[in-house]
């Protein structure tokens, strides 16, 4: 297909990356492109100018600390993510899941940070990042700072990203002994679902503190508190897990499609909530087997 | 430099061990690069949304889709296409001589994507599981078999080769 008119750059460094992001309003980051290409195929986007970060190696690295918190670069791809081994010591969850994206074509080109910052509520990265804690590092010409994933993500392919701005890192916070989940009712194998949900539970027995994070059922990842405050102060078990991820469809009222009605979201939603916090409680068969 | 067509970037390319330099518009897609500037016309063209894997490409060792990559974006990479294969005694690559004789092919069109593919599949596992190449074919569509007989292909090439 043939793409509008556009200009591409690939510059050495991310300095330079900034430099020529702010000096074009119609600058936008191209990274692994499994989105954006086709967003310039259906000319859905106009832009003037690609900045290629794909190659930056400040955008590249995985760090893992000494206290088991990670800093991923943006640009870091999905097949990268599936085979770092200080990532699966660290937080075993962001490979795992890359592991399932899509499908190989894809892994190879396609990157964590991209992913975050094509915002698509479908995703998987948005609702995993929120409920790990995790911080975005965004440069610009004024500056770098950090966004926490709760308050990334604005709606509907909209992020914290300004323009003029590139994502640099995602940031995780040391899991420590928090357990974390994640489900997805897929449409298929490592595709679309009509609904996720990502659980960090502490370590605290009674549970003292929980994360549950709801995908494909608004514009944005949602966080579902009615299930996080049942599932505080109560015991570590697959009922708990149970009772409290039925709280999920609270304040829900995801859109129909072709897939699903909204209803059917909704109801699903509640079941990969409870699958997900008994995966974190690392009770997963017991809340499968209880009918959730 | 600007033409109608919006910047045009001198880059260069191996493809299949020859390098190409080679101006391109900055907007000109991996698979238009190779199918059109090249003339190499083994790599198709199916959906042209990266949804189909018939587009696929080698890129520095891994399978990508040369439809969701610009040809700009691959400047100093090695690409391999399916003109890359078939050095063997009867002009068949191993792969390729398993998708005939296990009849892992009818229409052929999405053939050159599968058949890299698999190439990248037993370069990383040489001995995979029936689920295991079922999984890694996900991105590459095939409207005519069924992909029985394409697992059934790449199988006994992974026998063949091991």
């Amino acid at each position: 297909m043939l793409l509008a008119p556009t200009e591409y750059v690939r510059p050495g460094s991310l300095e330079e990356a900034i430099d020529e992001l702010g000096a074009r309003p119609g600058a936008r980051v191209l990274a692994g492109g499994q989105s954006l290409i086709n967003v310039l195929k259906h000319r859905a986007a106009s832009v003037e100018l690609l900045v290629d970060v794909s190659r930056l190696a400040e955008l590249r690295s995985i760090d893992v600390a000494a206290d088991g918190s990670a800093r991923i670069g943006a640009a870091t791809t999905y097949r990268e993510l599936e085979h770092s081994a200080p990532l699966r010591a660290s937080h075993a969850i962001i490979g795992r899941v890359a592991a399932g994206t899509v499908d190989r074509q894809v892994r190879a080109r396609g990157t964590i940070g991209g992913n975050a910052c094509f915002a698509d509520p479908a995703s998987n990265y948005p609702p995993l990042l929120v409920a790990l804690g995790a911080e975005l590092e965004i440069a610009g010409r004024g500056g770098t700072r950090s966004v926490a994933a709760e308050d990334f993500f604005l709606g509907l392919w909209r992020t914290a990203v300004g323009p003029g701005e590139v994502l640099v890192a995602i940031k995780l916070p040391p899991l420590g002994g928090a357990g974390v989940g994640y489900r997805s009712l897929q449409i298929a194998a490592d595709s679309w679902a009509l609904a996720r949900a990502a659980a960090w539970v502490g370590p605290g027995d009674p549970i003292d503190a929980a994360r549950v994070v709801l995908g494909c059922v608004a514009g944005t990842p949602v966080r579902a508190s009615a299930v996080e405050s049942k599932l505080i102060g109560g015991p570590r078990s697959a009922q708990a897990a149970a009772e409290a991820g039925a709280l999920a469809v609270e304040g829900l009222d995801p859109p129909s499609d072709v897939h699903a009605s909204g209803g059917y979201r909704r109801a699903m939603a509640a079941v990969m909530a409870a699958r997900a916090v008994g995966d974190a409680l690392g009770l997963a068969e017991e809340v499968a087997s209880n009918g959730r | 430099m600007a033409g109608e067509g919006g910047a045009v970037h001198s880059i260069e390319v191996t493809v299949n061990g020859e390098t190409h330099q080679v101006a391109v518009e900055a907007r000109r897609l991996l698979v238009h690069f190779i199918r059109e500037t090249l003339g190499m016309r083994g790599t198709h063209i199916g959906c042209d949304s990266g949804n189909c894997g018939a587009c696929s490409v080698i890129c520095d060792g891994q399978l990508i889709k040369s439809c969701m990559m610009l040809a700009v974006a691959a400047e100093g990479c090695e690409i391999e296409t399916v003109e890359s294969l078939g050095e063997g005694a009867d002009g068949l690559d191993p792969i390729q001589a398993a998708f005939k004789e296990h009849h892992g092919l009818q229409c052929g069109y999405c053939t050159p994507g599968f058949l890299l593919n698999a190439k990248t599949l037993l370069a990383e596992n040489p001995n995979p599981s029936e689920a295991e190449i079922r999984r890694a074919l996900k991105g590459n569509l095939c409207r005519c078999t069924g992909y029985v007989n394409i697992v059934r292909s790449i199988e006994a090439a992974a026998e063949a080769m091991r």
